[in-house]
């Protein structure tokens, strides 16, 4: 493939793949500057990755594990990292309006207990909730699908547990 | 709330997404042309440019410490011997580090690379925790026969404190530099907090990773 079909192939796979990046991003990142950063470190590492697919796996699942591996590890260069968004001024995944529609409270709920979640916990039900199969999410972690099974199976309940107290309150 | 209603929530924000969500194909061009070093890789020249200072350093070592064995003076040989040791472990630590950011790859499962990283990291505190090992040797390296024979015996005293001391504090480090001791004010003055916080942090993602696994 030459490097203008690359690049086009790359933009067309980003266009498809683009909301996986930002809930990933969101999810890892409440401060609005640091998720843009995190966005582009996630794309420069896609583009980076880019010739080496390997297309033995499913291009989404090769995009899972680079945005989670990026997410999950751009928390401890927080403070020293290089600012890649305003040292370049670039942004390639955008809200189209300024402000980004206001979630009902039963997302905010949902948001706000990912958010409290441990990374690995958090990579994984993340992708429960994008309806990844056991197998897809073994892959894409690293772990046996009985353990995928139980672990969902935990934090279920205690997602359960959250919205139930938050009725009763 | 059913799990049927948190996939619909799930959905509905993703539904939302879709439609809001834009890429801007000038930037992402942009940046596809650029030669940017991400934060991962970014680890590398550091530690490049330490082992090569560390190894221009054990060289000096090396020839003092040959030049103390033809002259006869013991103490410094010993000092030069000890330090040349404890600073080839550190670059032995750091070079390891090197293997292991080279076999990072960053498609790799989750916690395949989740726990490179964070051995990675968490191995910072062995090489402080080795290099904390030299400071005995530096109280030790200036004696020679001339002080033996006709040092000031009150010298001698504050000497052999000094060593003494220097000994059993770099042990007592070497023993208590772990992350069990992180709220201790002597540690706190050694390790800078926002480096301390990644070590930390990483330490912690070990514990999960572990979790996982062991399971």
């Amino acid at each position: 493939m030459d490097s203008e079909n690359q690049t086009d192939h790359f933009l067309e796979s980003l266009e498809k793949h683009k909301g996986i990046i930002y809930k990933i991003a969101n999810a890892y990142c409440k401060n609005d500057e640091d998720r843009k950063d995190l966005i582009q470190e996630i794309i420069t590492q896609l583009w980076k990755s880019h010739s080496r697919y390997n297309n033995e796996y499913k291009f989404s699942t090769w995009v899972y594990r680079i945005a989670l591996n990026v997410s999950i590890s751009f928390y401890s260069q927080y403070k020293k990292r290089a600012n890649i968004h305003h040292r370049l001024n670039l942004e390639s995944i955008q809200l189209v309006h300024e402000e980004s529609p206001r979630p009902d409270e039963n997302l905010q709920q949902l948001q706000r207990f990912i958010s409290e979640l441990k990374e690995l916990d958090k990579a994984l039900i993340l992708l429960y909730l994008d309806q990844k199969s056991h197998n897809e999410i073994a892959e894409i972690l690293g772990i046996s699908t009985s353990n995928v099974a139980t672990k969902i199976a935990r934090i279920k309940m205690k997602l359960k547990d959250r919205f139930s107290k938050i009725k009763k309150d | 709330m059913e799990e049927l209603d948190i996939m619909e929530i799930w959905k509905g924000y993703e539904s939302k997404l879709n439609e809001t969500l834009q890429i801007n194909r000038q930037n992402t061009l942009e940046l596809t042309k650029m030669k940017i070093k991400s934060h991962l890789v970014s680890l590398k020249p550091t530690k490049i440019f330490t082992i090569l200072a560390g190894i221009i350093w054990v060289v000096f070592l090396d020839i003092i410490a040959v030049v103390a064995f033809y002259a006869g003076n013991i103490s410094l040989l010993i000092s030069a011997v000890g330090l040349t040791i404890i600073n080839k472990l550190a670059i032995g630590v750091y070079l390891y580090h090197l293997f292991l950011i080279s076999k990072v790859g960053i498609n790799s499962n989750v916690m395949e690379v989740q726990d490179k990283l964070a051995r990675l990291k968490v191995s910072t505190l062995n090489i402080t925790k080795i290099l904390f090992l030299q400071f005995p040797l530096w109280t030790i390296f200036y004696w020679g026969w001339g002080m033996i024979q006709y040092g000031n015996p009150i010298l001698w005293v504050i000497q052999l404190a000094i060593t003494f001391a220097s000994i059993y504090l770099s042990y007592w480090l070497y023993i208590n530099i772990k992350t069990e001791n992180q709220d201790k004010k002597w540690f706190k003055l050694i390790f800078v907090e926002k480096e301390w916080q990644a070590v930390l942090k990483s330490q912690t993602l070990l514990e999960q990773i572990e979790d996982y696994k062991n399971y």
